[in-house]
């Protein structure tokens, strides 16, 4: 019971942290935080990020990690606006195309990450740094260093349009935000995904098709980036291979400050929500007080490495309490 | 011994199998493939990731990896720039305050990594994003120019240079005193010292490890900072040849480096690894990305081969490693 | 003149006392037998004699009279405190020579290896436990009976004085075993004094001279084998008459699943035999006569080379565990701790693990569903404590055991085969196991109950299969006794 409450106050704590930078930047820019124009650049901005946060979020579940994030985006972002820049087709059949493809693509590559670590056992960071340079190499090799422009202009609603006042990349965020809590917390695959990153060989020992689990796992990871590089590509009306690499890291710091557990079998996906609030948040603030954006990364990594350094403290812990076991 | 060369050796064979194939078909896309001057700038360029992929291998070695290194190097090439800007001093300094910085970031990983049992992959994630932070911060981005001649000068100094009548020379390039050094100290240290057998024996056996009396928060940290030095030593190469510092020379270098270590044949679970293969990693990369250029193939295939190359390398690793597990011996069975 | 003595040794991990105030001296040249349950501190108080835990403040060992301080591995290999260990503890990746000697140059604190000495050492162990291997190859590459010749001889490289075997001989057959047993006198001749950690009694009474016994962490007594009998050292390792409730042999003839010709290579081979309805069939054996590796090949973990099996005379394949659930098998694996359950997560999810796509309520878990089975298996196992959200990694042995079964029972099972059902839990707890197991036979339930402990399989099985180096090598019944299985295991 002890265990249910901590976990949830976990997010409590989140929240606080998030309540409490929110008040700091909010004061330290004299109020500017709140204008209309920056929550409005903050909600069109926060959730491709997000995106690929909880795409992250899934691959480290179970235990691994998928470095190829980044580069699947942009290259599912690339096929997108080929088709979608392509002057052959009407408008329509343009979007639906590029969407198509987009998503599509990117769910195909990270099929091929899942097939390569659930069929082969290979160890995913190897895998996917493996696919990350082969995803980097095609998209180069596609734009040829340059950007693809172009798209029709019914297109930019996806990233700068709003439905109902909600811009439309908050409301693919959130839908997916809960598709994804639905799906790990209340479906059978969800509880295979924690028991598997707990510990595999149990999951296989009790009859649940690893490898199946796994696969879904990555190309769920992979449909999470190509939902993210459509926003990608309709709000900046091209697309090139350089998205800043230091979003690979900043996704796993998000996962990771949310309570996920490196090691897999924990998470919600609350707190990685609230995490990438905090850390778009931070970004923001740093931002609209004038200060380098390189700061930006420096916090984040060094909140990163304090955050496995506590959980690693808290574990070492929880190790005395298993060898206690073993020998009780 | 010979037995355990054979098997050190069937995966290099591997590698050189393929290796040879590979350069036969670069030789006949263009016979300049194989002529001296090719041969030498070929081993020229990859002098600083062949450095820097021996640091890369202790640290696979033990069942870890470092994918700060690339900014490392940066940040030791900054370090350079300014003392020698500004301080001035000789190379052999130079040398010293390089090995040392790369040595100080090589233990703060070694540190997360040993002491506090931080996943490898996610502490020099970590120290990477603050160098890359520092980094820019620091220079701006901007490169730091007219560096002294000892070390702007270091990549132009040959040993027995033979001026060849038709213009042009042939030498011994210093820096490669640097990679053959490197190679040596390398191989010495994993092939014969203690500390070296003990980077084997914890990325083979933790638990067995400590029990025989190694430390192993000793050795681990002790291969991190190793890394870190050879990232000093790299920087200084690197700095030699290209004789300006660039803050951004090292993007993506990281994964580069991992590629030819485990083309090489290093385990990346940790245990196996060798000097000789991690070598032949490099040049091997090396010659793929020479050959296409040399065969006119457009750059950003290099990168497809790369991340290939690196699909199938783990891959042929890990199955090779599974059916080996299911050969094993569990029950002598007697007929 | 006592070469090594404990003095008052305690050790508590947080909120266990692992060992309680422990006394007894060992002479010099004995072989001295350490005896206990699993969870008697047998293998704290080793981990304390060799430096890799640390006793509590207050703790005294003395060596050769005198007080030592063993604060590290180091210092107990430097003392003369050598250890082979029942997992060997080798490193697959060096070579026979680095495995039997580096350990050597480690504790000199030398800088540099010096590989010609390392190698004479090496083959001069070698050669005194009579290995035949190339020196230079990979430990990975030789075969588990040369595997534990190396951690023999690795320990002979040291200046021994007091040589720790633990469980040395589960994994050797019998030549091996005397073999063993004659290099272990060979030492004692030498001056070594050894202390023998073993579970099988006529091994003890064979090798040890004295013989001392702990439970539950504390000292029980230390007698020489001369004045004590095998009853009587059962009941001061237990604390009571050990007589397991013996059950009736039933006889059944109604067939569920055969084995024919079931062979691996290297795991074992022309396995056949029967398996009825409501009948608890047993298979014993030596660690490493390959029973686990056979049941497994059952289960889908294991893909045999040939033969064939058979559910209800129909033929069966099962490729992996998924398959076998289909088939209505279930698997209680040996190790709880690694196979058996997800120790981080709660009871209730892994009384759930392998029946989530029958709690479904729709496309999603129903909730309800989820507890009413987990609060349904607790009780019905009386799985204590009832906090279903509690991770089972806090719960006792035996009750940990009962959420495997309880797993597996959830799946409505009928062929069930258990793997080790007792290993590490306490007697108590052991004869409910038991009785469960019997209580589900009854029910009709098909149990392959695999074990190394003889009392148990006499107690429990209605048949008894006697495995060795991979064969079937006996079938008893009615009036199997342990010397005659024993007979037949290791003979």
């Amino acid at each position: 019971m002890k265990k249910i409450k901590a976990k949830s106050s976990e997010v409590y704590v989140l929240l606080g942290v998030l309540a409490a930078i929110i008040i700091l930047f909010g004061v330290a820019s004299g109020g500017a935080l709140f204008s209309g124009n920056i929550l409005q650049t903050f909600a069109f901005q926060f959730p491709e990020f997000g995106l690929l946060a909880l795409g992250m979020m899934v691959a480290i579940l179970t235990g691994g990690i998928n470095m190829s994030l980044v580069s699947t985006a942009a290259l599912a972002g690339i096929l997108g606006a080929m088709v979608l820049s392509n002057p052959a087709l009407d408008e329509t059949t343009a979007i639906t195309l590029g969407i198509v493809v987009c998503v599509g693509s990117a769910c195909l590559m990270g099929a091929l990450n899942g097939a390569i670590i659930a069929c082969l056992n290979v160890p995913p960071m190897l895998v996917t740094i493996g696919t990350m340079t082969l995803f980097e190499g095609i998209s180069l090799n596609l734009t040829e260093g340059g950007a693809i422009s172009g798209f029709p202009e019914t297109f930019f609603q996806v990233g700068s349009g709003s439905i109902l006042g909600i811009p439309i990349p908050l409301l693919l965020f959130i839908i997916m935000a809960v598709i994804l809590f639905l799906l790990l917390e209340k479906t059978p695959w969800g509880e295979k995904v924690y028991m598997l990153g707990s510990n595999p060989k149990v999951t296989r020992y009790s009859g649940i098709n690893n490898t199946a689990v796994l696969f879904r796992v990555y190309v769920l990871s992979g449909l999470m980036c190509g939902l993210a590089a459509l926003i990608m590509i309709s709000r900046y009306n091209s697309t090139k291979v350089d998205y800043g690499a230091s979003y690979l890291l900043q996704t796993v710091s998000a996962v990771v400050l949310g309570g996920t557990s490196i090691s897999g079998g924990y998470g919600k996906v609350a707190g990685t929500v609230i995490a990438i609030l905090v850390i778009q948040m931070i970004t923001t603030g740093f931002n609209l007080l004038g200060i380098n954006k390189l700061f930006t990364d420096i916090c984040v990594g060094a909140v990163l490495i304090a955050v496995l350094a506590a959980n690693s403290l808290k574990e070492s812990g929880k190790l005395n309490f298993s060898k206690k076991r073993n020998l009780a | 011994m010979e037995r355990v060369r054979n098997l050190f050796k069937k995966k290099e064979a591997g590698i050189i199998t393929i290796f040879i194939i590979v350069m036969i078909i670069i030789t006949i896309g263009n016979n300049a493939f194989l002529s001296p001057a090719n041969i030498m700038n070929i081993l020229t360029t990859n002098i600083v990731m062949g450095i820097a992929a021996l640091g890369m291998l202790l640290v696979i070695i033990t069942g870890g990896i470092d994918v700060s290194i690339g900014w490392v190097i940066t940040i030791v090439t900054v370090v350079i720039g300014e003392f020698s800007t500004k301080v001035g001093g000789n190379l052999f300094i130079l040398i010293l305050v390089a090995c040392a910085t790369g040595a100080a970031f090589g233990l703060a990983n070694g540190i997360l990594v040993a002491h506090l049992k931080l996943p490898a992959i996610v502490a020099t994630l970590g120290t990477m994003s603050i160098i890359n932070g520092l980094v820019l911060l620091v220079t701006n981005g901007k490169y730091i120019r007219e560096l002294p001649d000892y070390i702007s000068g270091l990549g132009q100094q040959y040993l027995f240079k033979v001026e060849m009548a038709e213009g042009g020379f042939y030498g011994f390039p210093v820096i490669w005193l640097f990679w053959i050094g490197a190679i040596v100290l390398t191989w010495f240290v994993l092939r014969h010292t203690l500390v070296g057998r003990g980077i084997y024996a914890v990325g083979g056996n933790v638990e067995s490890a400590e029990r025989v009396g190694y430390r192993p928060k000793r050795v681990l940290t002790f291969a991190y900072v190793y890394t870190g030095i050879m990232a000093g030593l790299a920087a200084v190469v690197h700095t030699g040849i290209v004789r300006i510092v660039d803050p951004l020379a090292f993007k993506g270098f990281e994964m580069q480096v991992i590629a030819a270590v485990v083309v090489g044949g290093a385990n990346v679970l940790g245990g196996y690894g060798t000097v000789l293969g991690t070598t032949i990693g490099v040049i091997f990369m090396g010659v793929i990305n020479n050959g296409m250029v040399l065969m006119h193939i457009p750059t950003f295939y290099q990168k497809i081969a790369v991340g290939l190359i690196i699909l199938i390398a783990v891959s042929i690793d890990v199955v090779q490693q599974t059916m080996k597990e299911r050969r094993m011996v569990k029950v002598d069975i007697k007929d | 003149m006592s070469v090594l003595e404990f003095r008052n040794v305690s050790k508590s991990f947080p909120g266990v006392k692992a060992l309680g105030d422990i006394s007894f001296a060992v002479e010099k040249q004995e072989v001295h037998v350490l005896i206990g349950e699993n969870g008697a501190g047998k293998s704290t108080l080793i981990k304390i004699l060799t430096g890799v835990n640390s006793a509590d403040p207050g703790s005294e060992i003395w060596i050769d009279n005198k007080k030592a301080e063993i604060g590290s591995p180091v210092d107990a290999l430097n003392l003369g405190i050598v250890a082979i260990y029942q997992d060997f503890s080798l490193f697959d990746n060096l070579s026979v020579v680095e495995n039997i000697a580096l350990g050597l140059q480690v504790t000199r604190q030398k800088k540099v290896v010096d590989w010609k000495g390392m190698r004479k050492k090496a083959e001069q162990a070698m050669k005194k436990v009579r290995l035949e291997a190339d020196p230079d190859e990979l430990v990975a590459n030789i075969s588990v009976a040369k595997k534990q010749l190396v951690a023999i001889a690795r320990a002979l490289v040291y200046d021994v004085k007091v040589l720790i075997m633990d469980e040395p001989t589960s994994c050797l057959s019998q030549g091996e075993v005397e073999q063993l047993f004659e290099i272990v006198r060979e030492l004692k001749a030498d001056g070594v004094t050894i202390i023998f950690v073993s579970h099988k009694m006529e091994e003890i009474f064979e090798i040890g001279d004295q013989i001392t016994v702990l439970r539950d962490g504390q000292y029980i007594k230390t007698a020489s084998k001369d004045n004590i009998t095998i009853d009587e050292l059962i009941e001061l390792m237990v604390g009571r008459k050990v007589t397991y409730e013996t059950y009736g042999k039933r006889k059944m003839n109604e067939p569920v699943l055969r084995v024919e010709n079931l062979c691996k290579k290297a795991n074992f081979k022309d396995i056949s035999f029967e398996l009825n309805k409501g009948e608890i069939l047993g298979v014993t054996g030596l660690v490493g006569a390959g029973r686990t590796e056979m049941v497994q090949a059952i289960f889908g973990l294991n893909k045999p080379d040939s033969g064939a099996i058979y559910l209800h005379g129909k033929k069966i394949t099962i490729h992996s565990p998924v398959d076998a659930i289909k088939h209505k098998f279930g698997y209680v694996p040996e190790n709880r701790l690694t196979e058996g359950l997800v120790q981080t997560q709660s009871i209730k999810r892994n009384l759930n693990v392998a029946i989530l796509e029958k709690l479904k309520k729709g496309v999603f878990l129903s909730d309800t569903a989820r507890s009413k089975s987990a609060a349904n298996w607790m009780e019905k196992l009386s799985i204590k404590p009832v906090l279903p959200d509690m991770p089972v990694g806090k719960l006792s042995g035996g009750n940990q055991q009962r959420v495997v079964i309880a797993k597996w029972l959830a799946t409505d099972p009928e062929v069930l085969i258990v793997d080790e059902p007792t290993a590490g839990i306490d007697i108590g707890a052991k004869e409910e196991i038991h009785r469960l197991l019997r209580e589900l036979s009854d029910g009709g339930m098909s149990i392959i109950v695999v074990s190394s402990e003889l009392p148990e399989v006499i107690s429990i099985c209605d048949r008894i299969l006697i495995m060795k180096n991979g064969r079937i090598v006996a079938e008893m019944g009615e009036g199997a006794t342990q010397e005659e299985i024993l007979n037949k295991a290791v003979l």
